[in-house]
């Protein structure tokens, strides 16, 4: 997750997809995609301190 | 099936899981112990520790043992074989709902899957383990005082850049086992149906391939290790890895060599009767592979989960142009993907129906509460679930041990054995079950089904 070169994701219209579902339900799944992930992501940095969450987070790793 | 003279053997498999946790809420102190324990104490299963460590939380924090047992440092749940103190196995308890178990790994809770025959199967007990953990976690959230609560995460990572996930077990010959180099890797854990899946499932091919002896050593890596970090950290698959016969191939053009590969080994039969549903394994394999060349992004995002996080983080960094890949709050996005908390980011997009869905719910339930009946995985669930808790005196992968009272004055101690991984199914013995004698009868009536299957098993009186 770390390089960033590659900003050439195709758009919902332009990237293939289901082959047998056109270009409305590659929309409305891009659509349902960005919404559903938008509010989510909004939720998870509005009722968290992420350096917080983070500090936290620190496990032994495991075997 | 296929007449390969070299030993086979069906693929069945099993994989732990290794959970990030901690708590909320108690800033400046590592909690990964507390929460990993609290967790542990809200699932139920066997054998039952005969010094328990833990105690609910009552109202100050202290009195949450979250340490081993003060006596001597250890307790009888140490490790589910005798012996001392493990920090790596404690606690381990047996599920009687569906025969795998659960375990503390230092700071961490680990799940261990009940074995399974089928990558459908496997993915869908993936999920059903998921769940308990997840009820676990809201349990022991429910008794913790306000501005507190136990994240869970489906990943675990140390803080300092090492990651751990999960370990795939898959039944070999030893023939096979000797021929691949002896490692223990972890494997990133995944939530998307298709990675669940193809993890497993594309292994399960591997492996048959490597025992039917079909390995083509034109396609082996002239440095694996050196090619699989290179090919993790390129998210635009065009790196290349040299091969030891010369030449060099993408991730992606690699893949596509070994399912040619496999694809041949199909059509000679070769997995037939050792890996179930092959040919929609090898399809989905296909279809994946085809998208990853064709950059069909969008098309993934719903059914690999790096693709899915990806994007999600690139499209919150085009909203907020400040974050950058090195702010916390991108970094706490990329752990809160695999939340088990209902805010985590795959939950929204599997509810949102963005999430490809290919296992079925009822499958995913059945895992919750049942056993796989294809597995030794059935006989353990059956037997913890029959016998009386106290009589459970030890558990594991391929024994059970009891104390039975149900007799005389002296108490007997039997042992079912379970060698086989693939043995003592639902098919086999599920008529023992429905038998009206006690819990002797019933093992003396395994013992002699085993016997005739040629598994000897173990009986002592204890005085």
């Amino acid at each position: 997750m770390r390089q960033r070169e590659r900003e050439d994701y195709r758009s919902p219209t332009g990237g293939g997809g289901d082959a047998g579902g056109g270009l409305d339900h590659l929309r409305d799944q891009a659509n349902r995609f960005l919404e559903a992930g938008d509010e989510a992501i909004n939720r998870a940095l509005a009722n968290s301190d992420s350096e917080a969450f983070l500090r936290s987070n620190r496990q032994q790793g495991g075997e | 099936m296929s007449e390969l003279s070299a030993p086979r053997l069906p693929k069945l498999t099993g994989g732990d899981i290794e959970l990030g946790n901690f708590m909320l809420g108690l800033p400046g102190i590592d909690t990964g112990a507390l929460a990993s324990r609290a967790l542990l104490a809200e699932i139920d299963g066997l054998p039952r520790p005969r010094a328990v460590s833990y105690t609910p939380y009552t109202g100050n924090w202290s009195s949450y043992h979250c340490e081993p047992s003060k006596s001597g440092g250890r307790d009888d749940r140490d490790t589910h074989t005798s012996g001392g103190w493990n920090p790596q196995d404690w606690g381990r308890k047996y599920l009687p709902t569906n025969g795998g178990c659960i375990y503390i790994d230092l700071d961490h809770l680990e799940l261990c899957l009940p074995e399974t025959l089928s990558a459908w199967d496997h993915a869908a007990a993936w999920h059903a383990r998921l769940r308990i953990a997840r009820r676990a976690m809201d349990s022991a959230n429910a008794r913790l005082p306000e501005g507190r609560s136990i994240q869970v995460l489906v990943n675990n990572s140390d803080g300092h850049g090492h990651s751990y996930g999960s370990h795939l077990n898959f039944l070999v010959t030893r023939r096979a086992w000797e021929n691949i180099i002896r490692r223990k890797p972890h494997y990133l854990n995944t939530l998307a149906h298709l990675s669940c899946l193809l993890k497993v499932g594309v292994m399960q091919l591997a492996l048959a391939m490597i025992e039917g002896e079909r390995v083509n050593p034109a396609l082996v890596l002239d440095d694996p290790l050196a090619a699989l970090g290179a090919y993790s950290h390129d998210p635009t698959l065009r790196s290349r890895a040299r091969l030891a016969a010369g030449g060099g191939a993408t991730a992606v053009e690699l893949q596509f060599l070994f399912l040619e590969e496999a694809r041949r080994f199909a059509a000679e039969g070769g997995f037939e009767g050792f890996v179930p549903r092959a040919p929609e394994i090898l399809d989905l394999w296909e279809d994946t592979l085809e998208r990853l060349r064709a950059a069909d992004w969008m098309g993934l995002a719903p059914k690999l989960d790096w693709v899915m996080k990806l994007m999600i983080l690139r499209r919150t960094m085009s909203q907020r142009p400040s974050l950058t890949w090195d702010s916390p709050e991108i970094r706490h996005l990329d752990q809160v993907y695999a939340s088990l908390d209902r805010g985590g980011l795959y939950w929204a997009y599997e509810r949102s129906g963005f999430a490809a869905r290919l296992l079925d719910e009822d499958r995913i339930r059945h895992f919750c509460s049942e056993p796989p009946a294809d597995s030794r995985a059935w006989m353990r669930a059956m037997l913890l679930r029959t016998a009386h808790p106290e009589w459970v005196e030890s558990v594991d992968w391929d024994s059970i041990s009891f104390r039975v009272r149900d007799g005389g004055y002296w108490p007997s101690r039997r042992s079912i054995d379970m060698p086989n991984p693939s043995g003592m199914t639902a098919a086999e013995f599920a008529p023992l079950f429905a038998g009206e004698g006690g819990f002797s009868d019933l093992l003396d009536a395994i013992e002699a089904a085993a016997g005739g299957l040629g598994v000897e098993q173990r009986h002592q009186t204890v005085n």
